[in-house]
């Protein structure tokens, strides 16, 4: 990528069959994520045309499964979203670079002495075995980051691995995987973090986060703070013990799928797909009791949609996931289940917390229905009871004593 | 214990009323939660979560309201008398409480034959009655932070932070219900199970001898 050579913009673009009027189009469309009015859009297009000469950039990954790559990639037509990005000049992009092997290196090294760059970080941050869970080409994973992200400009964090370890860091663990900011705070690396969330994280998301660099930040990480719409979220942080706090746009996560979802009127009148393949699915049916985990998570699926805005998961007829979640695996597993399973202790397995409430007011019943049989062979029951005391057993031992002295 | 009266001084009016709108906000709200939790029929949601919605500001409402009058309403102090004061001293644990928490325990386990002194209510009964306060204001906490318009706020954010998520935040809130379904189940049983005395005065305020 970085071996191209830019050329202006809309020839760019027209080479990728991308007419002016798509590109502005799409920037309109960044412009609504990015909370402004349709007539940023061309401001948006001229601070993407001067980025795509001046702003460097290096995408690393992590512990990752290259989703987010893919996710980027991934396009049957020139999509702008990727052409956005290459237009950033990434000196690194492992997955899709031409460069290899020393050379690769040698951008990474280069772009980190001169400093001043975006890094975008991909997966999630394996510090398990001392960081040797994650090699590159005998480097760790760990150091990588940690070079890449003191001298970075700021860090964009890419897809829930990045965010908070993602499905990597899922019970048990084994990586001992955590997300960049967890990582970061432990290192005291003090760039700011922009997370993005979901398995895979949605392009248009981290499009959007770099057109804002490019429109607001004039180079500088506190004025892309200060002018950027975020929003903190805190968690406790399994692998390292701490409270982190993480910072994503506040137009991805403000609000929850469920109040965005197109299947809310469904859901309101009580129409719901009991089982796969049937004729409420048929009708496109709220899948709240297939498992929906749109209720509770926070994320702005419904409305940026996926794949340039064809579809996104409960549009095309599958549960939410909640892969917008922090620790999203552990918290909603199964994922056709309305509530998650809780894990009894390692190697026990899991259990519903319908089940356990089934057994626990099965048992009080029976114990009642017990009780209620032993008082009544004790004679207790009838209209006056059994004899009551005629004083405290405390104050009859303490008489017995001899009482007060 | 069981073959004392039951006049109107144990349960004043507005207490056999409160009770009244305690009981029937509880059946609301668990029969609505159950439906939330998992819709058994169609067509049903917005009337389910509406009277949830509704139920849930009447409760904490009622409850606040039955505390305050505890101050200000006077209740007989003991079994079957006639004898009143404010309600809250006969509430809280009375002097005839002392000591008699384990002998109750052994009581109701069949340990002890006679049953035990108490006053107004047994150690067990007023360790339960008291009990219902934290936990309703508890239930309304766990339900305000998985609810829409009040869950952003820094209060109820914080403790579904400190739970690990809205997922565990509705969980919790789930078990709780269980608390007050096992808490009602006990508290239905141990105060029909002599006679029916008890309920006739709470529910239909009328006396017996
Ligand atoms: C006291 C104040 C209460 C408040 C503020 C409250 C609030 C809520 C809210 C906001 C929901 C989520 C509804 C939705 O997202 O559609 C909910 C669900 C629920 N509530 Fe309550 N509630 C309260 C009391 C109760 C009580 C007393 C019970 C039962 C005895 C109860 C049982 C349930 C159940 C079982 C659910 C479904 C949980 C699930 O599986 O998702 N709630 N409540
Ligand atoms: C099946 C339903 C119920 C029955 C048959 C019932 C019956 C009674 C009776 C007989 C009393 C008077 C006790 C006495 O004087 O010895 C009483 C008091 C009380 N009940 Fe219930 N009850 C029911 C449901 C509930 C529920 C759902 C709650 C709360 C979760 C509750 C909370 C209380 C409290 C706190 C008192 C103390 C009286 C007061 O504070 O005014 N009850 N109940
Ligand atoms: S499909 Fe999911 S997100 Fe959509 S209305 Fe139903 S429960 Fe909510
Ligand atoms: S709709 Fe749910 S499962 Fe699909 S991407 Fe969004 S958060 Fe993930």
């Amino acid at each position: 990528m970085a071996q191209e050579a830019h050329g202006a913009i809309y020839d760019l673009l027209a080479v990728r069959g991308v007419s002016r009027r798509d590109f502005l189009k799409y920037c309109s469309y960044v412009a609504a994520m990015l909370g402004l009015s349709e007539a940023a859009a061309p401001a948006i297009a001229a601070a993407v045309e001067k980025g795509s000469k001046l702003k460097p950039a290096l995408w690393l990954n992590g512990g990752s499964c290259t989703g987010c790559t893919e996710s980027m990639a991934q396009v049957d037509s020139p999509d702008v979203a990727t052409i956005v990005l290459e237009l950033l000049s990434l000196n690194y992009f492992e997955t899709v670079m031409a460069a290899a092997g020393e050379h690769a290196e040698k951008n990474i090294k280069d772009t980190i002495a001169a400093g001043g760059y975006l890094l975008i970080y991909e997966g999630s941050v394996m510090t398990g075995e001392d960081g040797n869970t994650l090699l590159v080409n005998g480097h760790k994973g760990t150091d990588i980051l940690k070079e890449a992200a003191e001298s970075a400009d700021a860090i964009i964090a890419v897809g829930a691995c990045a965010v908070d370890g993602g499905w990597v860091a899922a019970h048990p663990n084994p990586a001992e995987a955590t997300g960049v900011q967890a990582f970061l705070d432990v290192e005291g690396v003090k760039t700011p973090v922009v997370n993005i969330p979901c398995c895979p994280m949605n392009p248009e998301w981290v499009v959007a986060m770099v057109v804002q660099w490019l429109l607001v930040a004039e180079d500088d990480p506190a004025t892309f703070l200060a002018k950027t719409e975020l929003l903190g979220k805190t968690y406790a942080d399994r692998l390292t013990g701490r409270d982190v706090t993480l910072l994503y746009p506040k137009y991805v996560v403000g609000s929850t799928i469920h109040d965005n979802c197109p299947r809310r009127g469904h859901f309101e009148n009580g129409d719901f797909v009991t089982e796969f393949g049937s004729e409420e699915e048929a009708m496109g049916y709220c899948l709240y009791k297939m498992g929906c985990k749109g209720p509770q998570t926070f994320t702005q699926c419904p409305i940026t949609r996926w794949n340039r805005s064809v579809s996104w998961c409960v549009q095309s007829g599958a549960p939410c996931i909640g892969c917008g979640a922090i620790s999203w695996v552990d918290n909603n597993t199964p994922f056709f289940k309305r509530l998650s399973s809780m894990q009894m202790g390692d190697g026990l397995g899991y259990v519903q917390p319908g089940s356990v409430a089934a057994v626990v007011g099965g048992v009080a019943a029976a114990a009642l229905v017990a009780h209620g049989l032993g008082m009544k062979a004790a004679g207790r029951i009838g209209p006056d009871g059994p004899p009551t005391e005629t004083a405290k057993k405390h104050d009859r031992k303490r008489q017995a004593k001899g009482g007060d002295k | 214990m069981a073959g004392h009266a039951h006049y109107r001084e144990a349960h004043p009016l507005v207490f056999v009323i409160t009770h009244w709108i305690n009981l029937i906000c509880m059946i609301m709200l668990a029969f609505s939660g159950f439906y939330i939790h998992y819709p058994f029929f169609g067509g049903f949601m917005g009337v389910a979560r509406g009277m949830h919605f509704v139920a849930m500001y009447v409760i904490i409402i009622n409850l606040t309201f039955r505390i305050i009058a505890a101050f200000f309403v006077k209740t007989a102090t003991d079994l079957g008398s006639r004898q009143v004061d404010t309600d809250i001293k006969n509430w809280l644990p009375q002097e005839k409480n002392k000591h008699q928490f384990f002998e109750t325990v052994k009581y109701y386990l069949f340990m002890r034959k006679e049953a035990v002194i108490s006053a107004k209510y047994g150690s067990l009964q007023k360790i339960a009655y008291l009990a219902t306060i934290p936990l309703t204001y508890l239930m309304a906490y766990t339900g305000f932070a998985i609810y829409g318009p009040t869950m952003t706020w820094g209060l109820f954010s914080g403790g579904v932070e400190m739970v690990g998520g809205p997922m565990n935040m509705r969980i919790i809130h789930y078990f709780m219900m269980w608390v007050f379904i096992v808490f009602t189940m006990i508290h239905a049983y141990l105060a029909n199970i002599y006679n029916f005395k008890p309920s006739k005065i709470i529910f239909a305020w009328k006396e017996s001898e």
